[in-house]
C-alpha cells in the first residue's frame, strides 16, 4: 500500500550501495587552507585574519596569515569576513534513534520492559542515514552523544557519534562510551492505582532495584573471578576445569561503570532527587558527570563540591510555579560562578540544530561568552574522553572545522561549509532539496 | 532555613516597593509616561535612534526623535536600548488550565475558551517576561470545529476581565489532518481519514444552512405578522456555525499539508466563509501564491519538524518563502516554551531566507495582530496604538536580546530590575 513514504529499494540496489558506500571512506583527498577568517581557536584566544591548514583530515597548522605556510598543492579557501570554529559538540541527542516522533516504528528510543537495561547498546540502534542527521550537520554540529531516552533508570548505554560517514561503522566513534542512570521523578511510570501497582513504583522502590542490580553485578564479577581461579588451578592441576558460570549480560554491562573505567551521567531535577541519586552512585563509587539539574538551585553549593561536570538544562526547561522567569535561563552561569564546568545538549533530534542558540541565551543570563563557547565545544570534549582530538582549533585535532558568517552562539548566523575529517561535507539535506524543489 | 529567610526577605522588598510607589501617587491607572532615549523600531516606519515616545492614557500619543509631552509626564530612560511593540502570540494554549480539548465530538463551535481562562497562570507572566503583551488563546486541534478563541492581554497581576483584550473580533478554530483522524479514529468513531475529517466538516456547516434557513423561514413569518409562527430551537452549536457562515468569525485552521489547504480553501468557497489564518501550515510554501490569491495569512514555527508524518516537509525557509509569494507570515508558538523567546523565533527567519529586520519583527507583532483581529490597536509603535512596548536589554533579534521593562496599555507590567518576579502588579503569595 502506497502510503506516502518513500517506498523500500529493489534488495540488488541496496547491496549495490553498500559496496559503493563501503568503498568510499571518509578521508580529505588533499590539503585545504582556509585563509583570511577570524579564528575562535577556543583554547588560545581568537585570531583575526588566520589560516587553518586542514590534511589528511587533521588540523596542521593555525594561527596568523603572517605565520603560517600553506602547503604547496593546498587548495585555499578564501573566508575573508567568515567566522571559523570547531564542529560543536551536542552532549545528549537521539539523533539515529529516531525519524518521525508520532511514528512508532521510527523510534527506537528505549526499551520500557524493565527499568534496568544496561544491556542496551544505542550503537546498534544507530540509523545512520537518518534525514536529521545531515540537518544539524548543517548548523556546524559535528559530534554527538546518542543517548537513549530517559524512561527507565538504567536504559543502557550511550554513543559518541560523528556527523558524517559512509556508514554506521564510521561514524560511532566510540560505543558504549557512558551510561545514563536517570534520577528525574520520569522512571516512577509504575506509581499509579493501587490496584495496579507493580513493583518499582515509588523512589524508594527505584533506588532498591538499582542497589541490587550493581550488588548483582558485584556477586557476578566474584563469581567469574573464583571461576577464573579454579580454572587455573584445575590446569596447573591437570584436574577437569569447572563449569563456568552463565553469563549475564546485564551484569556484563556494569562492570566497567563499577570499576570506574566508564563515566556514569547521573540524571535529576530537584535537590532531593540529586542528592539520593549521588549518594547511590558514591555507595557504588562510580564515575559521574551531573545530568539536567534544572531544579536544583538550593543546593548548587553543594553541586560545586562535588567537583564534577554538569550537562545542564536545557535552559529552556521551565521554572517552578514560584519561580523567577529566568531561574533556570540563569542556571549555567550560577553553575559557572561556582567553578563547575558545564556542557550543553539540545536533548534532541530535530532540534539539534539549534544547540548553539541555547549557549547564545544563558549569555544573556550572565554566562560569560567564551564559556558559552567552550560548553559546546572544549568542554564537551574533555567529558567524552576525545579532547585530544575534538573540541578546539589545534594543531593535531581532527579536523571538523566551521565557517559561518558570524557568531556562532547568534540564531540569526547562517552556517556556509562543515569540514568533518578535512573534507567539506555537502551543504544540503532534505530541507534544503524541498526548499530548492518550490523555489523553481 | 537561610534559604527560606531570604525569600521573605525578597518578598518583603517587593511589598515596600509596591507600598511606597503607591504612596508616591503611583498606584495602578494610567497617567503620562515618556520613554526617551531609545531606538525605536517602529515596524511600520522603520527605526528611529535616540526616539522619544509619549503615552497619554495608555495609548501612544507621539512617536520621534522629539515629543511633546507635558513636564509631568513619568520619564523612562531606555538608555539607548531597543524598543519595538509588545509581541502578539497568535497561537497559544496557555492559561487554559489544561481545558484546550473538548475532545468528545469532532464538532464543538459552542465552546468558549474565556470559559476556561485561567488568568492567573504563571505562563502568563513568563510570556510577558519575554516580551508578549497579547495572546490569542485557542481551542486544540482534536476536532475539526473546535471552540472559540479568545485575546488576552498578559497584565499580569490584574484581574481577568481586565485582561481580556476589550472588543477584540472573535476567532473560531478549525482543524486538520492527523490530530481529528487519531483523536476518534483511535476510538472506532469518525473521522478516521482526512476524508472523513472533511465530511464532518460539510455535514456541520450543511446542517448550519438549514438551522438559519429555519430562523429565516421563521422571522419572515413574524415579518409578516404570522402569530402561529413557532420559534426553532435555539442551538447553540448550530447558532456557532452559522456565525461562521455569516462571517461573523475569524476562521483560524489549525492545518499541514498543501493539499488540505485547497481542500479548506475550496471549502471555504463552497460555504461562502473566509479563512483568516492557516496555523503551523508547514508546507504553505507550496502553495504559497494560492494563500496569497486568497489574503490567507500563515501563522508558522520558524523551524519545527518532523514531529509527525504531516510535519515531515517542514523547512525553515517556510516563512520567508511564504511571504515573497505576497503571504501575511506570523511566527508564532504554540507552546509555553517558546512564547518566551519568540524574538529569537523571527529572528531565524533572517537566517532562513534573508527576512529584513522589520520583516522579522513583523512576524511577532503587527502580522500576528492582523491574524488576531487587533492590528488597528497593537502590533506597531504609532500614534492612537496601544502603548504595549517592550524596552530591550540586547539587540532582539538575536539569541542575546532580554526584555528589561514590559509596558501594556503604558503601564509597566515586568521590570527585570525588580526583586521577586519583577512584576508590578502581581504580588508573590497572592
Amino acid at each position: 500500500m502506497w502510503n506516502g513514504r518513500p517506498r523500500p529499494l529493489p534488495l540488488v540496489l541496496i547491496l549495490v550501495l553498500i559496496l559503493i558506500l563501503s568503498t568510499l571512506a571518509f578521508t580529505q583527498e588533499k590539503p585545504v587552507a582556509l585563509q583570511g577568517g577570524k579564528l575562535l581557536t577556543v583554547t588560545h584566544g581568537v585570531i583575526e585574519n588566520g589560516v587553518l591548514v586542514m590534511q589528511g583530515g587533521k588540523i596542521t597548522a593555525v594561527g596568523a596569515a603572517s605565520a603560517v605556510t600553506v602547503p604547496s598543492g593546498a587548495q585555499v579557501v578564501d573566508v575573508t569576513g567568515m567566522t571559523v570554529y570547531p564542529g560543536l559538540i551536542d552532549s545528549e541527542t537521539s539523533l539515529g534513534l529516531t525519524e518521525i516522533s508520532a511514528e512508532a516504528m521510527t523510534n527506537d528510543l528505549v526499551e520500557m520492559s524493565d527499568e534496568i537495561m544496561p544491556h542496551m547498546h544505542t550503537a546498534e540502534a544507530f540509523h545512520a542515514e537518518s534525514a536529521l542527521i545531515p540537518v544539524a550537520r548543517m548548523n556546524g554540529i559535528t559530534n554527538a552523544v546518542v543517548a537513549p531516552a530517559g524512561a527507565d533508570t538504567l536504559p543502557g548505554q550511550d554513543s559518541f557519534i560523528q556527523l558524517a560517514g559512509g556508514s554506521a561503522t564510521e561514524m560511532l566513534l566510540i560505543r558504549d562510551n557512558a551510561m545514563p542512570l536517570n534520577f528525574t521523578g520520569d522512571e516512577r511510570r509504575n506509581k499509579v492505582g493501587f490496584e495496579k501497582r507493580k513493583f518499582p513504583s515509588t523512589r524508594m522502590g527505584l533506588a532498591a532495584q538499582l542497589r541490587q542490580a550493581f550488588l548483582d553485578a558485584q556477586d557476578y564479577k566474584a563469581k567469574w573471578a573464583d571461576y577464573e581461579r579454579k580454572k587455573a588451578d584445575a590446569i596447573r592441576d591437570k584436574k577437569p576445569e569447572p563449569l563456568a558460570p552463565k553469563r549475564d549480560l546485564k551484569s556484563e554491562a556494569l562492570l566497567p561503570y563499577l570499576e570506574g573505567k566508564k563515566t556514569i551521567v547521573l540524571a535529576a531535577e530537584s535537590p532531593s532527587d540529586l542528592e539520593t541519586a549521588v549518594s547511590l552512585a558514591n555507595e557504588f563509587k562510580l564515575k559521574f558527570v551531573l545530568n539536567h539539574i534544572a531544579h536544583s538551585q538550593p543546593i548548587l553549593d553543594y553541586v560545586a563540591s562535588l567537583n564534577v561536570p554538569v550537562i545542564v538544562g536545557p535552559i529552556y526547561e521551565a521554572p517552578k510555579e514560584d519561580e523567577r522567569y529566568d531561574t533556570v535561563y540563569s542556571l549555567p552561569a550560577q553553575l559557572y560562578k561556582r567553578g563547575v564546568k558545564i556542557v550543553f545538549a539540545s536533548y534532541s533530534a530535530h532540534n539539534v540544530r539549534n544547540l548553539p542558540d541555547q549557549a547564545g541565551f544563558a549569555t544573556a543570563f550572565g554566562l560569560p561568552y567564551d564559556e558559552a563557547l567552550k560548553a559546546i565545544t572544549i568542554n564537551a570534549a574533555e567529558i567524552w574522553g576525545v579532547a585530544d582530538q575534538l573540541g578546539s582549533l589545534d594543531a593535531g585535532k581532527t579536523a571538523n572545522v566551521v565557517v559561518a558568517n558570524g557568531d556562532p552562539l547568534d540564531v540569526k548566523t547562517d552556517v556556509k561549509q562543515v569540514f568533518i575529517q578535512g573534507r567539506a561535507v555537502p551543504m544540503t539535506d532534505r530541507q534544503v532539496r524541498l526548499r530548492d524543489e518550490y523555489s523553481r | 532555613m537561610r534559604l527560606l529567610s531570604r525569600k521573605i526577605f525578597a518578598l518583603h522588598c517587593v511589598w515596600l516597593a509596591l507600598t511606597l510607589a503607591s504612596a508616591f501617587g503611583q498606584s495602578p491607572g494610567h497617567h503620562d509616561v515618556v520613554i526617551k532615549n531609545a531606538t525605536v523600531m517602529t515596524v511600520t516606519h522603520g527605526n528611529i535612534k535616540n526616539g522619544s515616545v509619549y503615552i497619554k492614557d495608555g495609548k501612544t500619543a507621539a512617536v520621534g526623535e522629539n515629543v511633546n509631552a507635558p513636564a509631568t509626564a513619568t520619564v523612562i530612560d531606555a538608555g539607548g536600548k531597543y524598543l519595538t511593540p509588545g509581541i502578539v502570540d497568535s497561537h497559544s494554549h496557555i492559561a487554559l488550565d489544561d481545558d484546550v480539548n473538548e475532545a468528545t465530538s469532532p464538532i464543538t463551535p459552542h465552546m468558549m475558551m474565556k470559559d476556561a481562562f485561567d488568568y492567573q497562570d504563571k505562563a502568563i507572566y513568563r510570556a510577558l517576561a519575554g516580551g508578549v503583551t497579547t495572546s490569542l488563546l485557542l481551542h486544540g486541534s482534536a476536532n475539526m470545529i473546535g471552540g472559540q478563541a479568545v485575546v488576552i492581554k498578559h497584565k499580569y497581576g490584574a484581574s481577568r476581565d481586565e485582561m481580556l483584550f476589550p472588543n477584540a473580533p472573535q476567532s473560531i478554530k478549525f482543524a486538520s489532518g492527523e490530530n481529528p483522524k487519531r483523536v476518534y479514529g483511535g476510538r472506532d468513531q469518525m473521522p478516521s481519514t482526512r476524508m472523513g475529517n472533511f465530511a464532518v466538516q460539510r455535514e456541520a456547516l450543511v446542517q448550519a444552512q438549514d438551522y438559519m434557513r429555519e430562523w429565516d423561514a421563521y422571522n419572515a413569518k413574524v415579518k409578516r405578522g404570522d402569530k402561529d409562527a413557532s420559534a426553532p430551537k435555539h442551538d447553540l452549536k448550530l447558532e456557532a456555525l452559522a456565525d461562521v457562515l455569516r462571517g461573523k468569525l475569524m476562521v483560524q485552521i489549525h492545518i499541514y499539508r498543501a493539499d488540505e489547504m485547497l481542500t479548506e480553501i475550496a471549502m471555504a468557497k463552497e460555504f461562502g466563509y473566509k479563512i483568516r489564518a492557516f496555523h503551523h501550515a508547514l508546507e504553505a510554501y507550496k502553495v504559497a501564491d494560492q494563500l496569497a490569491a486568497n489574503n490567507i495569512a500563515i501563522a508558522a514555527f520558524s523551524d519545527w519538524w518532523g514531529y509527525k508524518q504531516e510535519a515531515w516537509d517542514a523547512i525553515p525557509w517556510n516563512a520567508t518563502m511564504s511571504m515573497r509569494k505576497g503571504v501575511r507570515v506570523a511566527i508564532k508558538s504554540d507552546s509555553e516554551d517558546y512564547t518566551r523567546r519568540l524574538n529569537q523565533e523571527a529572528a531565524k527567519t533572517m537566517r532562513y531566507g534573508g527576512a529584513t529586520e522589520e520583516e522579522a519583527l513583523k512576524m511577532i507583532t503587527l502580522n500576528a495582530a492582523w491574524i488576531v483581529g487587533v492590528d488597528d490597536r497593537v502590533g506597531s509603535i504609532d500614534v492612537g496604538k496601544d502603548a504595549d512596548l517592550v524596552i530591550w536589554d540586547g539587540y532582539p533579534l538575536s539569541s542575546y536580546g532580554v526584555p528589561e521593562k514590559v509596558l501594556i496599555n503604558g503601564e509597566v507590567y515586568f521590570d527585570r530590575a525588580l526583586p521577586g518576579l519583577g512584576t508590578t502588579h502581581y504580588r508573590e503569595g497572592e
